[in-house]
């Protein structure tokens, strides 16, 4: 369970996207057709690989209703990625994505990589919204883009991991401060002693060998 | 907001007066400001520090904990300790007092430990209390926001290190020890943030913020689940879960929080609420609670409301005995009571919930039975709705418990098909499936027309073999033979992968091409079974192929895996050709071929083989068009015929060969068989008159009748080349006298063809011109005889009647002049006494003609002998060829002779004038009385007449001419014709004279019982009358 770095999305979206489903195919590797409504914010974990290295994601999957919108609110801080779903068969799922876009801006420290996923891209034959729309909307507002499907697994995998490495890439470039968790990424127990300024940690490690001796 | 919660159901009974009323009657006076539960009692504390220990029969034990107020109290849950806090002096001075339960002194619990908690120098109302269950340690929150963390032994208070963490300025409202395998973890809660501290390590206690909301007192869990530990806060708008890692989920739950706590699974919301709780409208108890508290109880894991309730303000919710406890504020005792799983299941079903019943029976650990069921009933609901594929998705989830066989026929319908399908399909993953399972499935397949989910079927099961291959490959056949062709393939099934290809594909070189590559027992084995198939379809290649298989096979696959392991050391195994000749049966070209190759080879083959090839061979010569080829065919079988090492069977040969006309094959097999007879009558059937006459000159000297054969062939032909042919036919039969002219004229003049008299006139008159000189040669020869009968009569005459003179004048044995005292012989042979004396054995012989006379003698005898032997006679008579020969020989041996003799009056005659010589005979020697006139007294008679006579060279008597005539008759028969000119010597007089006797014997034997000699011979007739015979007196 040791890891490098963790990092804590937030998924977010109208209700009904799929936001649940991306979650658990992510971690779980199911598919559920029935799923119960989100009632304030569900979690999951996994751990990744990248550039060799553990990173632990612990996602937030936020409840889409409007009416849970002050709870989830208060998730964005704290969230070093961001996943913002519509759903490519349900149009004004599409549409809000500005008003998503907005409160997550303004929520969230200005860091925060977002991913826009157009989920359920299985069900072709119902598609509203196309592909270019969602990329054209990604390009406006510098996101990534990404159509995935919930059921059939494509792309899931890769949108968590893509945003990971983006804020990976970040992290490289200095533009996250790590030290401050209010922006969604922690320093793993083993990787804290690259970094010096942290109080304690270098101790904190040591003792960790101790202990398991 | 009815959508924005969980599903509701209520999994609990509330229980009001659990206690029957002694909680409430406890505390008529004072009120109950803490509570808590641990170690199998209820610990409640009163306002004026009186401390109330609850067992579960609600028996109290009061003690006075403090003087003035309890304010915090946690009793630990599985040791007797019980911590409180509270004061025993007025102001500020909280005191912790550690009481062990389980001792008693003077009526209350043995206090092990007091310890002022105190923050630094200044006293704070100490608001928080938690006490690690190892009992190393204890943490006190205070209201200014300190917590003192004390490490050591909880009951001692020596020993005991206190460590402020000062940090915050909100009041402590929450405090819970989390332990992980490697650490330990303070959660605290303030009203303004929440945090957690790591102490695991003394004095490196490190802090992490969480969050920066805060929540009331008693707000704050730590739910200890399963999975993952969280700490839950209570806020007005949702419960939010933190992890060490920050802040987890979180579930919205509205209302103002007033109380958490957790049991097993759930957590226990007590919330307020302005509704007013049910019992007071029930009850229309008249108080002045217009505001009650609702109760939710969350199951987390399952994310359901299990119980929601609206009751009288809650003082505490206990948590004991197994059970959960709710004390209002009219100290009523509440016992919140689960439902058994059966009766929450049964709840569940009735409203047709089957999946949440399914998820909580899983989260409770219910037996896999008790699962089965569910799933089928909620298959049963499903079916029942119409939703098959939903209801299939559960019965898939009964396989293994449930008979499929249920849920099969249910779907048996054609328009369930495919769900049966996929249901069957689980059954086959899950190793369930029976053969006709199996059958089933596939027929399901090849009914739904998905040959590719056949084909998946069917060769993604390869990992585990989880249905019958043979079952599968017989059903598969029915609908798409590839399928099954790929399924046989796989699991070496060649015997159906053999068959697929022939009876459904009639692709006979693939299956040339699979059975090459088996090994060698199985390559035989389809061989036998399906090579007539495939011979009769694939001639070619079979022929090759059995080549390969009766000479030197090596599978293609064997053949490399043989190289790697066994490093070359090959070993190649032959099939015995015999059992794959009739596969050819109707295909003599391969079959030829085949047999070639073989005996090109070397192979040894057994006698039927060749037979069969030579049959086929013919077969095949007869198919031709061309004579070329057929001369060149024949020549090979005359090649194969010829061949010493090819042990055909001779006559089967034969008669294939003149089935099939191979007439060169069966002249050669009638040589080979001396059958030449045959061969002449072939070449007379087919008129070819020089063949025969080939054949005669060839063979004539083996086989004489050769030539009447083809006399008689000539005659019934009369054609122009059996003219041709006659004269020399009959010239050799003449010289080889093979039959008789007269024969030989019979047969000319019965035959229906014109041959004329000039055909055969040399020969008639060659014959006659034989014919003619045999007649001369007999008439001399018979002229001849006549006069020697004569001569022999003469001599015997004068040897009876007339004077023999002996003239002998030297010894016969010393050749001197003979001198007195001699003897002399009737064979004219003169002694001297003395010499006769030392050269004779006997005196009454002539030693010199006693050799001779001996032979004749034992002639004779040899002759008396077989006499005898009638039924040697007869037994040989009956092997014999020719009886008459045999008859002949007999009869010359005088077998017969009784007959003759006793006619033959003039011996009797000749005996007669014997007895007379022997009367004269000067030196009559003692002769055995059996044989009085036995031949060698008798010749020496003679002899002495003989001596007698002076000078009678030649003297031929009369009993001696008729010796001749009985020489002659021997001769006849046993010796050649030649006999009859030997001319007759003074020897074979002699030897006449030697046989003379033999007819005085036989008078002899007979004379006695005649009347005549009665009186003469007979010596024993006077002592018979006179002196022996007693009787006759």
């Amino acid at each position: 369970m040791s890891y490098a770095y963790l990092f804590k999305y937030i998924i977010i979206g109208d209700t009904g996207v799929g936001k649940s489903c991306l979650l658990l195919q992510f971690t779980d590797k199911r598919f559920q057709p029935v799923h119960d409504l989100t009632i304030g914010v569900e979690f999951g974990a996994r751990m990744i690989t990248i550039d060799g290295k553990q990173i632990k994601l612990q996602i937030w999957d936020t409840a889409g209703q409007e009416a849970f919108r002050s709870i989830t609110r208060s998730y964005y801080r704290g969230a070093a990625g961001a996943l913002l779903v519509y759903d490519i068969t349900r149009r004004e799922t599409f549409n809000h994505l500005t008003t998503w876009l907005e409160d997550a801006r303004q929520h969230s420290n200005s860091n925060m990589v977002i991913m826009l996923i157009g989920n359920k891209s299985d069900l072709e034959s119902r598609r509203e919204v196309k592909k270019e729309e969602g990329e054209a909307f990604a390009r406006e507002h510098g996101l990534v883009f990404m159509e995935t499907s919930a059921k059939t697994a494509a792309n899931v995998e890769e949108a968590f991991i893509n945003t990971a490495k983006e804020i990976y890439e970040k992290i490289q470039e200095g533009v996250f401060d790590i030290n401050n968790e209010a922006n969604g990424i922690k320093i793993g127990p083993q990787h804290s002693p690259t970094n010096p300024s942290l109080p304690g940690a270098g101790g904190q490690g040591g003792s960790q060998g101790g202990g398991c001796c | 907001m009815a959508f924005l919660e969980w599903r509701k159901f209520n999994f609990f009974d509330l229980k009001p007066n659990v206690d029957k009323e002694r909680v409430a009657e406890l505390f008529k006076d004072y009120d109950v400001v803490v509570a808590t539960s641990g170690n199998n009692h209820i610990v409640l504390g009163d306002s004026v520090g009186q401390i109330y220990l609850i067992s579960r029969a609600w028996e109290v034990t009061m003690f006075r904990g403090y003087e003035l107020r309890i304010t915090l109290a946690q009793q630990l849950r599985n040791s007797p300790l019980l911590i409180t806090i509270g004061e025993d002096e007025p102001g500020v001075n909280p005191l912790i007092k550690v009481w062990d339960t389980s001792r008693d002194k003077n009526g209350m619990p043995h206090c092990c430990r007091i310890t002022r908690a105190i923050p630094g120098n200044r006293p704070v109302v100490a608001t928080a209390l938690c006490v690690h269950e190892g009992l190393q340690l204890m943490t006190v929150g205070f209201s200014d926001g300190s917590l003192v963390l004390y490490r050591g032994e909880v009951t001692r208070d020596r020993g005991s290190k206190q460590k402020l963490l000062r940090d915050a300025s909100s009041t402590v409202t929450g405090l819970a020890f989390k332990t992980t395998a490697a650490a330990v973890l303070l959660f605290v809660a303030t009203d303004s943030s929440v945090f957690v501290y790591n102490v695991t390590h003394k004095d490196r206690e490190q802090r992490s913020n969480l969050d920066t909301i805060g929540c009331a007192k008693k707000c704050s869990i730590l739910a200890e689940s399963i999975q993952e530990s969280h700490f839950m806060v209570g806020r007005n708008d949702a419960i939010y879960c933190y992890t060490t890692d920050g802040r987890g989920p979180c579930f919205a739950v509205d209302g103002e929080k007033v109380m958490l706590e957790w049991f097993r699974s759930y957590l226990i919301i007590i919330s307020t609420t302005n509704r007013p709780t049910t019992q007071n409208v029930l009850t229309n108890v008249t108080q002045n609670t217009i505001r009650g508290h609702s109760i939710t109880i969350l199951d987390i894991q399952n994310k359901f409301i299990v119980f929601s309730a609206i009751v009288d303000k809650v003082k505490a919710v206990l948590i004991e005995w197994g059970g959960l406890y709710l004390l209002d504020y009219n100290n009523n005792m509440y016992h919140l009571d689960e439902k058994d799983l059966q009766s929450k299941l049964s709840l569940l079903f009735k409203k047709n919930l089957y999946d949440v019943s399914i998820r909580i029976a899983k989260s409770q650990q219910y037996d896999a039975d008790g699962l089965v069921d569910i799933f089928r009933q909620y298959g049963d609901h499903l079916y029942a709705k119409g939703d098959y594929w939903g209801a299939i998705e559960q019965y898939t989830k009964t396989i293994g418990r449930l008979e499929p066989s249920y849920i099969i026929r249910k779907f048996l319908d054609s328009q369930h098909i495919e769900k049966l399908t996929s249901y069957l399909q689980a059954v086959h993953k899950q190793a369930q499936a029976t053969e006709d399972h199996t059958t089933l499935l596939l027929n399901c397949f090849t009914k739904l027309n998905k040959p590719e989910n056949l084909k998946e079927f069917i060769l993604l099961k390869d990992r585990d073999l989880d249905f019958d291959v043979e079952i599968a490959i017989k059903v598969c056949r029915q609908a798409s033979p590839h399928e099954a062709l790929m399924l046989a393939k796989k699991h070496n099934k060649h015997d159906w992968y053999i068959k697929i290809l022939i009876k459904d594909y009639e692709k006979y070189k693939e299956v040339l091409d699979y059975i090459s590559e088996l090994g060698f027992e199985d390559a035989e084995m389809y061989m036998k079974k399906y090579g007539h198939i495939l011979i009769k379809n694939a001639p070619y290649e079979s022929t090759q192929f059995l080549k390969r298989l009766c000479t030197d096979y090596g599978s293609n696959k064997s053949i490399l895996s043989e190289n790697f392991s066994n490093g070359g050391l090959e070993l190649t195994q032959k099939a015995d050709p015999e059992d794959f000749i009739h596969l050819f049966l109707s295909n003599s070209e391969c079959l030829v071929e085949f047999l070639e190759h073989l005996i090109a080879k070397g192979c040894i083959l057994s006698t039927p083989v060749y037979d069969t090839l030579l049959e086929h061979y013919l077969h095949v010569r007869s198919a031709l068009d061309t004579v070329a080829e057929k001369n060149k065919l024949g020549q090979k079988v005359l090649k194969l015929l010829q061949n010493s090492d090819v042990k055909y069977d001779k006559a089967q040969a034969l008669v294939v060969c003149h089935m099939h006309g191979f007439s060169e094959g069966v002249l050669y097999l009638y040589e080979e068989e001396k059958l030449y007879q045959q061969i002449l009558r072939y070449h007379i059937s087919r008129d070819d008159m020089s063949s025969v006459l080939a054949c005669c000159r060839r063979f004539g000297h083996q086989e004489p009748t050769l030539w009447v054969q083809a006399l008689w062939s000539c005659i019934r032909e009369s054609k122009g080349a059996s003219m041709d042919l006659l004269p020399e036919v009959l010239n050799i039969i003449a010289k080889e006298r093979l039959l008789t002219p007269q024969l030989v004229i019979e047969a000319i003049g019965t035959a229906k063809s014109d041959i004329t008299l000039g055909h055969i006139r040399s020969y008639i008159v060659n014959e006659l011109i034989k014919e003619n000189e045999i007649t001369k040669n007999d008439t001399e020869l018979t002229n001849k005889y006549r006069s020697d009968t004569d001569k022999l009569k003469q001599q015997l005459e004068t040897l009876r009647n007339g004077v023999n003179v002996i003239q002998g004048s030297r010894c016969a044995a010393c050749h001197h002049q003979l001198e007195l005292p001699s003897l002399h012989f009737l064979c004219q042979h003169s002694y001297h006494q003395h010499c006769f004396q030392s050269f004779a054995d006997n005196e009454n012989e002539c030693p010199a003609c006693v050799p001779q006379n001996k032979n004749l003698l034992e002639l004779l005898k040899a002759q008396e002998y077989n006499k005898d032997l009638h039924e040697t006679f007869h037994s040989q008579l009956e092997k014999v060829n020719d009886g008459f020969s045999l008859a002949a020989e007999y009869f010359g041996r005088g077998v017969f002779k009784k007959v003759t003799v006793i006619t033959d009056s003039p011996t009797s005659n000749g005996s007669s004038k014997y007895d007379q010589l022997e009367m004269k005979k000067p030196q009559t020697k003692p002769t055995k009385p059996e044989y009085p006139t036995y031949g060698p007294g008798a010749e020496a008679r003679l002899r002495q007449a003989e001596n007698a006579r002076t000078g009678g060279t030649s003297l031929i008597t009369v009993p001696e001419g008729r010796m001749r005539m009985h020489e002659h008759q021997q001769s006849a028969t046993i010796e050649s014709n030649k006999k009859f000119n030997v001319d007759i010597t003074e020897k074979a007089f002699k030897h006449e004279v030697g046989k003379n006797p033999f007819e005085p014997e036989y008078d002899e034997s007979l004379n006695p019982f005649a009347e005549d000699d009665l009186d003469d011979t007979n010596p024993f007739e006077d002592d018979y009358d006179k002196n022996l015979n007693p009787f006759s007196s």
